[in-house]
Order: structure tokens, then C-alpha cells, then sequence
């Protein structure tokens, strides 16, 4: 019954003809502070405005700056010693608050006084560490001074956004109004938060930003978010026209979503990767013919199907959108023939039990990933299945919450998988390099800590690129991780929405708001 | 139940609820997961920076230091803050009471008298058609799960014919009175025909129970109405046992109607309880089940208060 849908005109809704876009978000917002949010900033995006923001391809480009600091460009300039840098971010004049003030530089430099406070306590504090002082010597030049060369500046602090000095100076920000009715300099106002309701947002009509005939941004004039955390209920609102937009519809809703008139669907990839690790404090595993066989014994597509169709196969941790994407990194196919051949080779013997071994080391493993995370533990069904078929046996051993991730941090499992969400800048040695904050396999190759610390204490794009394509070519031949898949979100959308733009960062495609129009 | 009873009765309740508070404490700790899970995909969050945020909201502590100073601050009249927000957890209920307020009222006012009307009936016809009707359509209501009901409403009344809105508690911007009746009238439909549905059965049971006594029949043979037999004499005591019944389900107009508030994405108790559960928001549970635990005993000393006052033999 549910297949047969009425026409377009139906519903309440439906002959809105206000220039009003209504967003559908699948959570519940906690609060609308960038910095402290534990979600991806939708409302944010709109609302509040950084000096740089990644694009569709996940390129910085300036908002809040005239130009993204570069050395070619001299905004960024290495200390003679090498060790530290200065960035000169050059502000657009003429950019207003929301309540009128004008932004500056002491803006800047109040948002990193701020989230650097000790008292303020914020998930995304990244970056702000590496900055020691920050002159402001007119209005609209911000000098910072780093202590080290970091050349993934740009990854949050700034970007995420700035906070309005003359709101907040002195304020406690775990608790501050802001939190609920931010003010930025962005195209949308917050007019109305309800909680675990809606937020309204209103055309900023002080807006900086033009198009090419000088007609001032944004075209719409109210934005607003309803909060439908029931999937089923979000699908009924789209399908009576109630809603406009969803830019993450639950995968379960996606495939109900491909017949209804009105509305379009829209994959967007996103900055994420699915991946197998192995730990090396296991001894067969340790052994790189068991981990190579085990690369040839998984079948993405499989992996890609049971979750939806939506994912993408993937063969490298740097996603196919960023530049330091290596298309000719060496590629384990599915190949299960060679995977048995490889462990023939090596003695690995299928014993009476269906399991391999040499000796006394039986290819037999503990396999964790997190309970309750239902894709993940489909996913790792499948390479259960497929290890089996190989002759490798695998028993999931799957762990909640804090004991998942002590797990993950100190290597208590021999196989896990799991999911990497990343900003535009991944720092891969958070991973990798032999003291990564991320790396509880007991990985440790001092070439590859050689090569992450090019990449990451390097400014110049060609070094850092090339050290990228070194790092792919040495994971693929230590194999520490099998990379598998890599996500993507399913929008729907309003056939009445023109411009929209997806964006596969952190900052959501609502960065792009600005640029959208209702037909 | 005297006035000394009633303060006995509400005293005996404190340590009840001291008991309760700490098996929910227990439960809701036991339950997988935690608050920091949702930063559990985001490799920028490293394992010092996760540990500061845990030392914030006191998680590192052990469970029993936890428990022992969340109790301390619940005396004083301190609820605690919230993980996900960081507002005041007595703010968080607060908002979310009236619209469960609202909706409970509405569906349970519905529901008795539906489930008077239509237990007086079918007792009063028992074995017939009218009788056989209710009882087919009280089993309906017991066993349709709240949430397709729900959910056949919005496809039908929403998306085909378009008279209603399908979720949410009023239109954004502009709401009138009429607009937030338009909202209000699936989730109160829905709520008081499952409601009803088990307070109707209880109710026809207890009137059959009552007709077939004698002074029924005394009061038949002094002459009364039918009117005036049904009403003053089997219905007072028939409605007798279902008070219990019905008290417990008017616990919910605190606590909230979880499932229903989710499907209509209504901002009450319970849609904050759905809430907090996903993000393991450990302070705003322990407030919502708190109240929700005060509102049952208290609609226990309610009921039998109630009881007592139809009952004369209870009275004692």
C-alpha cells in the first residue's frame, strides 16, 4: 500500500508557496555551537561563517579571509629555525554580525582565546594548541603564530567558525545563550530554537556575499530545520511535501524514497572509511602472507551490498575526493584462489577442523568491531564468511561503548573494524606513525614514520602529495589496514530546489546555502 | 484513608523512590554505550582529549561516587546538567512537560469517557451484537502495535487526502488554536484508542460483574430507571477495580507516551526520554525516570484514595 503515492498537490504542505526550504534533520540538535556539538553542524553551516571552508572537493576555499594563506601567496611564513610558522589571514572588510557589529580581527583572535580556554569544554579543540600568540596589528590582518609547522591549520579551528567577541567576551560558553541562538555573520539568522522541535532561521539581510548582477545572497528567505529523529516519520513528511530536504536519509528509507513524485535523490560521498585492522602483536598475523591472504579474501561488493548499495569499494585510507588520492596504489583484488594458494605456500595447512595452521599457530582470531553499530556488525558477518571460505576462522567478540574503544586504543583484539569520519586535512599519523593517538595495532615501520613526518612537517603541496602516494604504497605493502569501503550520504530533495551543492566534509553541503534557490 | 494515613502512605514513598533510584542508577550504567560514544568514528578526538571531556562530566569517577553525588545534588534540589545540551536537566523536563501535558489530557480525557460509555453498553448488552462489536474493536486496539497505527494514519490522512499535518506540534511560525487542534488530533486519536482499548474490557467486565448482583435487582424492584440503576449503582462499583487500572495509565501524562510522541515527532517526556536513551545523556534519564517513577506512586495513592471514597468497606 505504501508503494502507490498520490500526485504532487496533496498535503497541506505542498502549496507553500512562501520562499520558505524546510530541512528535515534526523537527530536531535544538542546545541548550536560548532565547537561543542557532538554532531555535524547543519544549522551551524548557515548560520555561522569561518575564514576558510572546504568545498565540494574538498578544497579550502576563503570566506571570512580574502584569500587562503599559502606560502606561494605569503600568508604563511616558516620561522628561520623551521620549527614554527606565522599565518596572515587578510579579513573582508565590511562583513556585520548578525546584530549589526562589525567583524574584525579581534574576532579572530577572541575564538582562539576561546576555545583554548581550559574551562570550555569542547570536542573540537584541534589546532588551537599549535597556535602560542595571535597580533592583530589593524582591524583586518590576523597574524598567527605557530610554534610548529602544521600544515593541516586549517582542518577546524577558523574554519568551524568565528565567535563573536563583543557577545561573548567573559562568557561562560558551556552555558551561554549563544549556544542556543548563535550569532554569526552567516546568511541565516536563528529567529526561534525550539528545542526537540525546529529551528527558524531568516534570510541575514545584511549579507556580504553577491552574485555575478549584484543581487545580494541568500534567495531564500527562511530556512528551517525540523527535528524528525523517526525515519519512518521523516519518510511520511517528504512524501506529504512537509519537508523540502534531507540530507542524510536513514539507508533503510533511501530505496522507498526512488519513486516519489517530487522528490529527487542525490548520492554525495563523504570523508569516511570503512577498514579491517590487524594487530601486530598477534603472531600470525604478524606474518604479512596471512594478512595479504586475508586482503584477497574479502569481496567489497558484497560488503557495499548488504549495506544498502550505497558505500563505495575503496582500496586506499585517502578517499578517491582528496587530492593525495594515489590512483595507482597496488590494489589487493578479491582473488580467493590466491588467498588459499598464498597460505599453501607459506605451510598454513587446512586441518581436520576446516581451520588452517602451522604448528602450533592456528589462523584462528578474535574479530571485534562495536555492538549496536548495525552496519558494522553486518559487515562483519560477511568477512566472517569470507575468512571461512579462505579456511581462517574469525568469532566476533563485539564490545560497547568504553570498552570498544579501550579495546580499539590498546589493541585488545586480533581483527576490528570499524570507521574513520574525517575534516578535509586527515592527519594519517594519528593512525600509523608508531605512537599514532589511533594506532593500538602495535604498527610500527620507522620508514613510514619517516614518510608521515614529511607529510605532515612540510607547507609545500608537492612534497606533502608525494609523501601521500609514499604512505599509500607502503600501506599497501604492510597492509597494518585493509581500507573497504567508504561512505555516502543519500539526499532528498525538493525538485524545487536548484543550486544545491553536496559536500562531503564535516562542514555539510549547508556551507553552500547561500548559492540555493526555490524554483 | 485518613489524613494520617495519606501522610504515612506518602512518607513510605521516599525510601521506596531512594530504592527505585538506585536500580535505575544500575540499569541505565549497565545498558551499553555512553554519552562519549558519538565521537567514537572521529579520529580527532583522541583518547586524552575523550578523557578530558569524561573528567568534565565527572564520568571517570566510580560508579558508586557517581551515584552518591548525583544523589546529594538530587536532595538539595539540584537535578544536574545534561551531556548533550549542558542546560539544567529540570529545564529540559520542563519544556518537554506541557506537550505531554497536552496530549496525555486530551487522549485520556477521550479514553474514560469512551471506555465508560462503551463498557456500560456492552455490559448492558451483553452476548449481543453491540456487545460482540466492542470486544472486536478493544481486541483491535490491543493488539495493533501503537506505531503502525500511527504511521497508516499519517499515509492516509497526510500524504493521500492531505487534511492533516502528519507530525510535530504545531506549524512553524504561525499557530493558532485551530492549527495546534490540526496536530493534535492523530497523536490523541491514536493514544486514546489504545488506551481505551484495555480500560473498555476492564470496565465491561466489571459491570457484567455488578449487574448480576442483588442489589441490582433490589434496586430494580424498588423501581428505578434503568438510567438511574446503571449509573448510581452497578457503575460506581464496577469502576471500582478499574481505577487501579486506569491510575497507572495516567502515570503516563508525566512521563510521557514514548512511542507515540516518537512517531508524531511530538516534544514531549517521552520523545526527550527516546533522546537521552540514544545519546546516553546519564542526568536527563535519571530526572525523566525519576518523575515518571513519583507520578506512578503517586497515581497508586491517588487510585486507592479514589477507591476508598466509592468503596465504603476500603475505608476503614
Amino acid at each position: 500500500m505504501l508503494a502507490t503515492v498520490a500526485g504532487p498537490g496533496c498535503g497541506p504542505a505542498r502549496r507553500r508557496d512562501d520562499n520558505t526550504l524546510v530541512v528535515g534533520l534526523t537527530y536531535d540538535l544538542d546545541t548550536l555551537n560548532v565547537y561543542s556539538t557532538g554532531f555535524l553542524g547543519d544549522v551551524e553551516a548557515a548560520v555561522v561563517e569561518g575564514l576558510l571552508a572546504p568545498d565540494a572537493h574538498a578544497r579550502y576555499v576563503p570566506v571570512l579571509a580574502i584569500t587562503v594563506p599559502t606560502v606561494a601567496n605569503g600568508g604563511i611564513v616558516v620561522a628561520p629555525d623551521g620549527r614554527g610558522m606565522t599565518i596572515t589571514y587578510k579579513l573582508r572588510e565590511g562583513v556585520r554580525w548578525h546584530d549589526g557589529a562589525p567583524f574584525t580581527a579581534a574576532d579572530v583572535a577572541f575564538t582562539w582565546r576561546a576555545v583554548r580556554n581550559p574551562a570550555f569544554v569542547a570536542e573540537s579543540k584541534d589546532g588551537a594548541e599549535a597556535i602560542v600568540a595571535i597580533d592583530t596589528p589593524d582591524p583586518f590582518t590576523v597574524v598567527c603564530r605557530y610554534d610548529r609547522i602544521t600544515p593541516t591549520f586549517a582542518a577546524t579551528l577558523f574554519t568551524f567558525g568565528i565567535l563573536p567577541k563583543h557577545l561573548l567576551d567573559g562568557v561562560d560558553l558551556n552555558t551561554s545563550a549563544y549556544n542556543e541562538r548563535p550569532v554569526g555573520t552567516g546568511p541565516f539568522m536563528v529567529k526561534e530554537f525550539r528545542r526537540g522541535q525546529y529551528v527558524v532561521t531568516e534570510r541575514n539581510p545584511l549579507y556580504w556575499r553577491r552574485d555575478a548582477a549584484g543581487r545580494a545572497f541568500p534567495a531564500i528567505d527562511r530556512l528551517i530545520f525540523k527535528i524528525i529523529p523517526n525515519s519512518n516519520t521523516l519518510l511520511t513528511q517528504l512524501r506529504s511535501g512537509e519537508l523540502d530536504l534531507v540530507t542524510q536519509t536513514p539507508y533503510d528509507q533511501a530505496k522507498q524514497m526512488r519513486h516519489v513524485a517530487g522528490v529527487e535523490l542525490l548520492r554525495s560521498p563523504l570523508l569516511s572509511w570503512q577498514h579491517l585492522d590487524f594487530n601486530f602483536r598477534n603472531p600470525t598475523l604478524r606474518d604479512p602472507v596471512v594478512r595479504r591472504a586475508i586482503a584477497h579474501a574479502i569481496d567489497r561488493s558484497v560488503l557495499v551490498r548488504v549495506n544498502g548499495g550505497f558505500q563505495t569499494p575503496v582500496k586506499s585510507v585517502v578517499v578517491p575526493i582528496f587530492d593525495f588520492y594515489d590512483p595507482d596504489a597496488p590494489e589487493h583484488r578479491y582473488d580467493p584462489v590466491e588467498a588459499r594458494r598464498l597460505l599453501d605456500a607459506a605451510g598454513y595447512t587446512v586441518q581436520p577442523d576446516g581451520v588452517r595452521a602451522r604448528g602450533a599457530a592456528r589462523l584462528a582470531y578474535r574479530f571485534v568491531c562495536q555492538a549496536g553499530k548495525g552496519d558494522d556488525e553486518l559487515a562483519q558477518q560477511v568477512i566472517l564468511a569470507q575468512l571461512k571460505a579462505i579456511g581462517i576462522a574469525a568469532t566476533a567478540d563485539n564490545r560497547t561503548g568504553v570498552a570498544y574503544r579501550q579495546a580499539r586504543y590498546k589493541g585488545d583484539y586480533d581483527l576490528n573494524y570499524s570507521s574513520w569520519v574525517t575534516g578535509v586535512d586527515p592527519v594519517y599519523s594519528r593512525f600509523f606513525a608508531t605512537h599514532g593517538a589511533n594506532n593500538g595495532q602495535g604498527y610500527s615501520n620507522p620508514a613510514m614514520d619517516h614518510i608521515l613526518a614529511r607529510m605532515e612537517g612540510t607547507l609545500d603541496p608537492g612534497e606533502r602529495r608525494r609523501a601521500a602516494f609514499e604512505m599509500q604504497h607502503l600501506l599497501a605493502i604492510d597492509l597494518p589496514t585493509i581500507p573497504l569501503t567508504s561512505g555516502a550520504a543519500v539526499v532528498s530533495m525538493s525538485e524545487r530546489l536548484r543550486g544545491f551543492t553536496p559536500n562531503p566534509t564535516n562542514m555539510t553541503p549547508f556551507v553552500g546555502c547561500a548559492d540555493w534557490r526555490l524554483a | 484513608m485518613s489524613g494520617r494515613v495519606l501522610l504515612w502512605r506518602l512518607l513510605a514513598a521516599l525510601p521506596l523512590l531512594l530504592g527505585i533510584s538506585l536500580v535505575l542508577f544500575c540499569v541505565i550504567h549497565l545498558a551499553p554505550g555512553g554519552p562519549l560514544d558519538i565521537y567514537a568514528d572521529n579520529p580527532a578526538v583522541t583518547p586524552a582529549a575523550l578523557a578530558r571531556i569524561a573528567q568534565a562530566y565527572g564520568l571517570d569517577r566510580p560508579l558508586p561516587v557517581q551515584y552518591g553525588l548525583w544523589l546529594r545534588a538530587m536532595l538539595t534540589g539540584d537535578w544536574g546538567f545534561s551531556i548533550r545540551t549542558g542546560r539544567p536537566v529540570v529545564r529540559e523536563i520542563v519544556e518537554r512537560l506541557g506537550p505531554t501535558l497536552q496530549l496525555g489530557t486530551v487522549a485520556m480525557t477521550i479514553a474514560f469517557v469512551a471506555s465508560v460509555a462503551l463498557g456500560v453498553l456492552a455490559a448492558v448488552e451483553e452476548g449481543r451484537r453491540l456487545d460482540r462489536a466492542v470486544s472486536m474493536v478493544t481486541l483491535v486496539g490491543l493488539s495493533i502495535p501503537v506505531f503502525w497505527l500511527g504511521l497508516v494514519l499519517q499515509y492516509l490522512l497526510s500524504v493521500r487526502l492531505g487534511w492533516l499535518p502528519s507530525a510535530g506540534l504545531e506549524s512553524i511560525g504561525g499557530s493558532s488554536v485551530g492549527d495546534r487542534l490540526a496536530h493534535l488530533v492523530m497523536p490523541a486519536a491514536v493514544l486514546a484508542f489504545a488506551t481505551s482499548a484495555g480500560w473498555t474490557r476492564y470496565l465491561r467486565a466489571g459491570m457484567i460483574d455488578a449487574l448480576r448482583q442483588d442489589y441490582i435487582r433490589t434496586a430494580y424492584a424498588k423501581g428505578l430507571s434503568t438510567r438511574a440503576v446503571l449509573l448510581r449503582h452497578a457503575l460506581p462499583n464496577a469502576i471500582v477495580p478499574a481505577i487501579s487500572i486506569i491510575a497507572l495509565d495516567l502515570a503516563s501524562l508525566i512521563s510521557g507516551a514514548v512511542i507515540t510522541e516518537a512517531v508524531f515527532a511530538w516534544p514531549g517526556v517521552g520523545s526527550l526520554f527516546v533522546e537521552s536513551m540514544d545519546g546516553r545523556d546519564y542526568p536527563v534519564l535519571m530526572g525523566v525516570l525519576m518523575m515518571g517513577s513519583a507520578a506512578v506512586i503517586l497515581a497508586n495513592i491517588a487510585a486507592d484514595l479514589i477507591q476508598a471514597a466509592l468503596d465504603p468497606r476500603l475505608r476503614s
